[in-house]
This record gives structure tokens, C-alpha cells and sequence, in this order.
């Protein structure tokens, strides 16, 4: 299996209490920001990524967010090419993974068809293409996009990037949204026609159907706790997989897990349980339930269906209080010693066919010491113990980066 | 459907090259009056039935907020589009042009004005409740923090007294618990509809066409307009010639609701004249 390292951008400073007096997007108030901190927040993520792509992780992991405390990366892309730099530089076979610049927020998407096909040639060939929708706070009031055409915005410039990708020569582009009378980006990515293609969501049935149609990864994310939705979000992904007459082959599925690992079980909820309960709190927390949902975003028999089904089942919707001990027992994140951990994620990653594991080994105040040791001790005692998962399942990967491009020096 | 004493009728006309049936409802005897309704769709208020008393009142739903056809609002793109879709659905309901008087609340007061100043002969009169469309820096209208703010803040931004029973009748949900998801559902998605055309500020150019309003023009507003303050009743009175401006003192965005008896008097005065 494929483990890659997932990073957001948090300021790491975020003050006591945050969450009852702030929300954590769109309004979060730019006073509580010291500088010379929001410069050391923003070089440690870089600086621990580099750390993973050095302790041998299969890849490095990056998204986009906009005017939010939780993770100042505007464009990812920017962050990604560093890392990606660095590593050519030092000669590290690493995956790219920019997980993604939302394409159902973008007012420009030929420039993220510009900017994947430099990173692509950048990192030898190395990208793996995050296509997000753009989460409703994003899109609909940082980009104020009316939700209602968020999906439809979406879908075109989808289908725009593609084309921009592989067509050989000049097209014009007569779309809804997007009008070029000459498209013709240079570079191209190395991959062609495209690098594979991930798509993170909360696994609606609309856009598993659309993923396993277009033969894509599908992405899910920890913050409801795998305990509480993974089990429906699976099975209905491997149920329609089979309905649509796909294999089930383990790397069709990428799922972040939030993990934090020290020499014992209690030593890692000593150090990491205050910074993960704050995180959670003031990040994912203070974000305002209807920030998630502009009206027009979610279909009416979404909203009816959730409605009647009592509520949200995961804990994103109760994050602004949740315990540590709700975190851990939901597996929002997992902790403890590399036994421990490693037993958790092998678990859960048989039991629901976990291919491609992203894991986010920084949260909110932890600081890069205590990062790194968590990225070393992962990549050393954990990430032996996974990587080996399904290969005696024999699966190819299709959706890897196929291989690093020699390098040709004059 | 049944609202008060008053019988409502649904009737659908075909638009828009027959990609569309929009729904119409029809209630009332005399002639005819055009109602557009605010951001949350279509509720029978009680205006409604005052008017149905003296005149027809043919009040369409806004594309995607009719129920069982939330898919509407894709066939309409532009606000533009929606002009046209307008056009031709009152040309269907068979009372010829100019002889209907056209009433608009809020967002539906956005569309009623623009479509008297893209159709001069539309329309016999044009009343506008607290209309959007205009947009001045210095008295911004806070419908992205209404809309995608906590829900039990909604009240604040349309009421004076977001406490009254004024308010609160405004608001009612289904008393069967079984429609209450469904209700909230549809209301969700009709907000999503229409501010489709008015996100994330409702000017679509409005005041460099406002001039072309030849109709007598009545504009109410209330002083406490928490939505769309309330400087706007002199910029929409100022660019329509001859209009008529009353502002009513303790009153919020929702003028029928908060102030019956007085804006009554006002429309039903305006609209005898």
C-alpha cells in the first residue's frame, strides 16, 4: 500500500478559547495573527514535509483553503512545488499529491490546468491531480460563487483541465462558465493523457457514481471518525463499485487518517491529546454548521435525508466541544504507541480496502520538534508494518504516478 | 390549496422553448395582479388574500422552487434569462400587456422592477415592498450573512421585532412533525434559487435602467429595514419618475407582516388610484 504524508497549513498560535468568540473561516479575524509566528507556522509545514519525503514516506499531501486559520494554503500548488523542488533536488522519489485546488471555486481554471502541468514536469512526472469540488464556505462565500452552480462549475472545468491536458493542438473553448478562443497551455504534464486523478468527498452517492464512472480515487477524510460513518461511506463506495462493474481493487480508495505516535500509549496522549483536542476545537469546530451548506449547495432530498435521518452522524458537527476522548474513540485521530497505531490503521484499512492511506501527523499548536518526531517514529515503526498490506493480493496501482522521468543533464 | 376564505388554484405554462413548466398560483376575481414573491419562495401570506379579494392574483414560482422540480433553476442561467422566462410566461397568462399591476416583495421586488424597466408596456402599475437590486458601499445589504448565518438569526435581518407574533406567524413551520424536514428542505433550496441571481450582491445593473419605469410606482419601506436599509427607498424613488415612496416608522424588511393594517392602506390605496 501506498502511505503518503498529508499536511495542512494551520497558524499554530491560535489563542485559548478561539472557537466561542471566532469562527475559524471566512470571518476569522486576521488581529489574533503575530507576524514572525504566521511565518514559522507556514516554513514548519514545508519544513515537515520535506522531513517525510526524507524518512521515506511514498508521498507528500497538500489542499486548499481560503481565508481560514485551520490551513492558510490559498493555493496549494505554491506549496507543493517547493517540496517538489527540494526533492528532485536531493533526488527523492516522491509523489506530489495537491489534493486540490477546487475546481467548483475556481474563477480561473486554466490555471490550475497550468499550474498541475508544471508540477507535474517539475516533479518528474510525480503529480497526483486532486480534482475537490471546493467546500461551500470556499466556494460560495470566499469565492461568493452562488451555490446553486457550484457542481456545474465544477463539472466544466473538469472536463476544460482534461482537454487543455491531452489535446494536442489549439481549441477553442465555447463553455457556460469559461470562454478561450485559443487554448493551448504549455507545459503539458508528463503523464499523459493525465496524471491520476483523486477526488476527496463525503461520499455521496452522486459522487461515488461519478468517481467509479470516470475511473478515479475516490478520497475520504477522518474528521467525522471512521468508527461513526466509515462503514457506510465504504460499504456504499465497494456496494456501487460492484454495481458498476469495477474490481475491487484496494487503491481505487484513499483515506486520511489523523495519527499521532510516541514511544508508549500514554506518552502520546500526554503530548499530543492538548493540541489535538484544541485543533479539532478552533479549527473544523469553529467552523459555522451553515458555512458548510450554503442553501443551493445541497440538493433538497440531501438535506431532507439528513434532516430525517436525526442529524449528521459524524463528529464533524459536534467538533466545537469534542473531548480528546470522543476524538480517539470516534478514530477521528489515532494515538498511541507504533504498536498501537499500527494495529488500528491495518484494521481498518483491511477491513475496508484502504489502498492509498494519507496520514496528517501535524495538527493546530504542535510544534516541529514534536511533528517531526512523529513523522520519524511513523515512517520508521509504522509505515514498515503497512506497506506490505495487499501485496499479496497482487493489485497494480494504476492511480500512482507512473514512473519519475530520467533526468536528462546536458 | 386553501388559503383563508380565498381558493388558490396551480396552474403551469410552458416556457422557455418548453424547457420549463412554471407554476403559477391564481386566486381572486377583478383584474389582474402579478405578485413576486421574496427570497424563501412562495407562502400564501395574508396580503395575498386581501388582494385576491378585489383583484386576480397570479403569483408565479421562481424556477427550481416549485415542488418535486428542483431542477428548474438549471434551465434558467442568467438573471437575464429569468427576464425573458417572465416575459413569456405573462404573455401566456392571457390578460394582454400593460393591464396587470405588478406587486414585488424583497428579491421578488428586483425582478418586478427590472422587468417594468426591460418591458416598458409590461405592466398597469408597479408596487415594490423593500425592493433589492441596487447596491450603494455605504449601506451594504447583509444577505450572505443572512443566508449562510445560523438560521435562528434569519428573524433580525427581516423583522424590527424579530420577537412579535407579527414575526413569528411569518415563520410557522408545518404543524405535522412528518413535513417539517421536507419544509425546511424545500425552503433550503428555494433560498438557493433564487439568491442564484442575486449572490453575492443583487445589482445587476439595475439603477442604469430604472429610468425607463414609466408606470405610475409605488415603493414602500420600513424605516428599520435590518436587510435592504432603508437609504434605498430614496435611491429606487429618485430614479423612477413620478414614483411614489412611503416609509412606515416600526416596521422591518417584511413591510405586510409587520405593519398590515399600514401598508395596506397604502397598497390598496395606490393600487384603487
Amino acid at each position: 500500500m501506498k502511505v503518503s504524508l498529508f499536511e495542512q497549513v494551520p497558524y499554530r498560535y491560535i489563542p485559548e478559547g478561539f472557537e466561542n468568540r471566532y469562527n475559524s473561516v471566512v470571518t476569522a479575524p486576521y488581529q489574533v495573527v503575530e507576524p514572525a509566528r504566521m511565518t514559522e507556522s507556514i516554513v514548519s509545514a514545508y519544513a515537515e514535509l520535506l522531513c517525510g519525503a526524507r524518512a521515506g514516506f511514498d508521498g507528500i499531501c497538500v489542499t486548499e483553503h481560503s481565508q481560514s486559520s485551520y490551513d492558510i494554503s490559498p493555493n496549494p500548488t505554491l506549496l507543493a512545488s517547493a517540496v517538489a523542488c527540494a526533492a528532485r533536488t536531493e533526488g527523492l522519489d516522491v509523489a506530489i499529491t495537491v489534493l486540490g485546488r477546487s475546481l467548483g471555486k475556481t474563477r480561473e481554471p486554466l490555471k490550475i490546468a497550468e499550474e498541475y502541468a508544471l508540477l507535474d514536469c517539475i516533479s518528474g512526472g510525480r503529480l497526483i491531480a486532486g480534482f475537490p469540488v471546493g467546500l461551500s464556505y470556499d466556494a460560495n462565500l470566499n469565492a461568493s460563487l452562488p451555490a446553486v452552480e457550484t457542481r456545474e462549475r465544477y463539472s466544466e472545468h473538469r472536463e476544460l483541465i482534461l482537454k487543455a491536458w491531452s489535446e494536442p493542438r489549439p481549441f477553442p473553448w465555447n463553455g457556460r462558465f469559461e470562454k478561450y478562443g485559443q487554448v493551448n497551455i504549455w507545459p503539458r504534464p508528463i503523464q499523459q493523457p493525465h496524471p491520476p486523478i483523486w477526488i476527496p468527498g463525503t461520499g455521496s452517492p452522486g459522487t461515488l457514481r461519478d468517481i467509479l464512472k470516470r475511473d478515479y480515487v475516490f478520497v475520504y477524510l477522518s474528521w467525522d471518525g471512521p468508527k461513526l460513518t466509515g462503514r457506510q461511506v465504504f460499504d456504499r463506495y465497494w456496494d456501487l463499485a460492484e454495481e458498476m462493474g469495477r474490481d475491487r481493487n484496494p487503491y481505487r480508495l484513499a483515506f486520511l487518517q489523523v495519527v499521532a505516535v510516541a514511544e508508549t500509549d500514554e506518552r502520546a496522549e500526554k503530548e499530543y491529546a492538548p493540541h489535538l483536542q484544541a485543533h479539532f476545537r478552533s479549527g473544523l469546530g469553529a467552523i459555522p454548521h451553515t458555512a458548510m451548506a450554503v442553501p443551493g449547495y445541497a440538493e433538497p432530498a440531501a438535506i431532507e435525508g439528513m434532516l430525517r435521518s436525526g442529524g449528521p452522524a459524524g463528529m464533524l458537527s459536534r467538533m466545537k466541544t469534542a473531548t480528546y476522548a470522543e476524538i480517539v474513540d470516534s478514530q477521528v485521530a489515532i494515538v498511541g504507541s507504533p504498536a498501537t497505531v499500527a494495529d488500528q490503521i491495518e484494521a481498518f484499512v483491511r477491513e475496508f480496502r484502504i489502498g492509498n492511506l494519507l496520514v496528517m501527523l501535524q495538527n493546530g499548536s504542535m510544534p516541529r520538534d514534536l511533528t517531526e518526531k512523529n513523522i520519524s517514529l511513523f515512517a520508521a515503526e509504522v509505515l514498515p508494518r503497512l506497506r506490505p498490506i495487499w501485496d499479496e493480493e497482487g493489485w497494480a496501482n494504476p492511480w500512482w504516478p507512473r514512473a519519475a522521468v530520467p533526468e536528462r543533464t546536458a | 390549496m386553501t388559503a383563508g376564505a380565498v381558493a388558490v388554484r396551480d396552474e403551469t405554462v410552458e416556457v422557455w422553448d418548453s424547457r420549463l413548466r412554471l407554476h403559477v398560483k391564481i386566486a381572486g376575481d377583478g383584474p389582474p395582479l402579478l405578485y413576486f414573491h421574496p427570497l424563501h419562495g412562495l407562502t400564501w401570506p395574508p396580503l395575498l388574500d386581501r388582494l385576491a379579494r378585489r383583484y386576480t392574483v397570479y403569483a408565479p414560482e421562481h424556477p427550481g422552487t416549485s415542488p418535486g422540480d428542483p431542477q428548474a433553476i438549471r434551465e434558467v442561467r442568467t438573471f437575464g434569462e429569468l427576464l425573458l422566462v417572465y416575459d413569456e410566461a405573462i404573455g401566456q397568462l392571457g390578460f394582454g400587456p400593460g393591464r396587470a399591476a405588478a406587486l414585488g416583495q424583497s428579491f421578488g421586488g428586483m425582478v418586478a422592477a427590472d422587468l417594468a424597466a426591460t418591458f416598458p408596456r409590461l405592466f398597469s402599475r408597479l408596487v415594490l415592498l423593500s425592493p433589492m437590486g441596487l447596491w450603494r458601499d455605504d449601506a451594504p445589504i447583509p444577505l450572505m450573512e443572512m443566508v449562510a448565518g445560523p438560521p435562528e438569526e434569519v428573524p433580525k435581518y427581516l423583522f424590527a421585532h424579530p420577537d412579535s407574533d407579527a414575526a413569528r406567524a411569518a415563520r410557522t413551520l408545518p404543524a405535522d412533525p412528518e413535513q417539517i424536514p421536507k419544509a425546511i428542505a424545500q425552503s433550503t433550496w428555494n433560498v438557493g434559487c433564487t439568491t442564484k441571481f442575486a449572490w453575492p450582491i443583487a445589482d445587476h445593473g439595475l439603477d442604469r435602467r430604472l429610468h425607463r419605469i414609466q408606470l405610475p410606482t409605488l415603493i414602500v419601506w420600513g424605516r428599520e429595514d435590518a436587510l435592504v436599509p432603508v437609504a434605498y427607498a430614496k435611491e429606487f424613488g429618485s430614479r423612477i419618475a413620478g414614483s411614489q415612496v412611503e416609509v412606515l416608522d416600526d416596521c422591518g424588511h417584511v413591510v405586510p407582516a409587520e405593519q398590515p393594517a399600514r401598508s395596506w392602506a397604502v397598497i390598496s390605496g395606490f393600487l384603487a388610484g
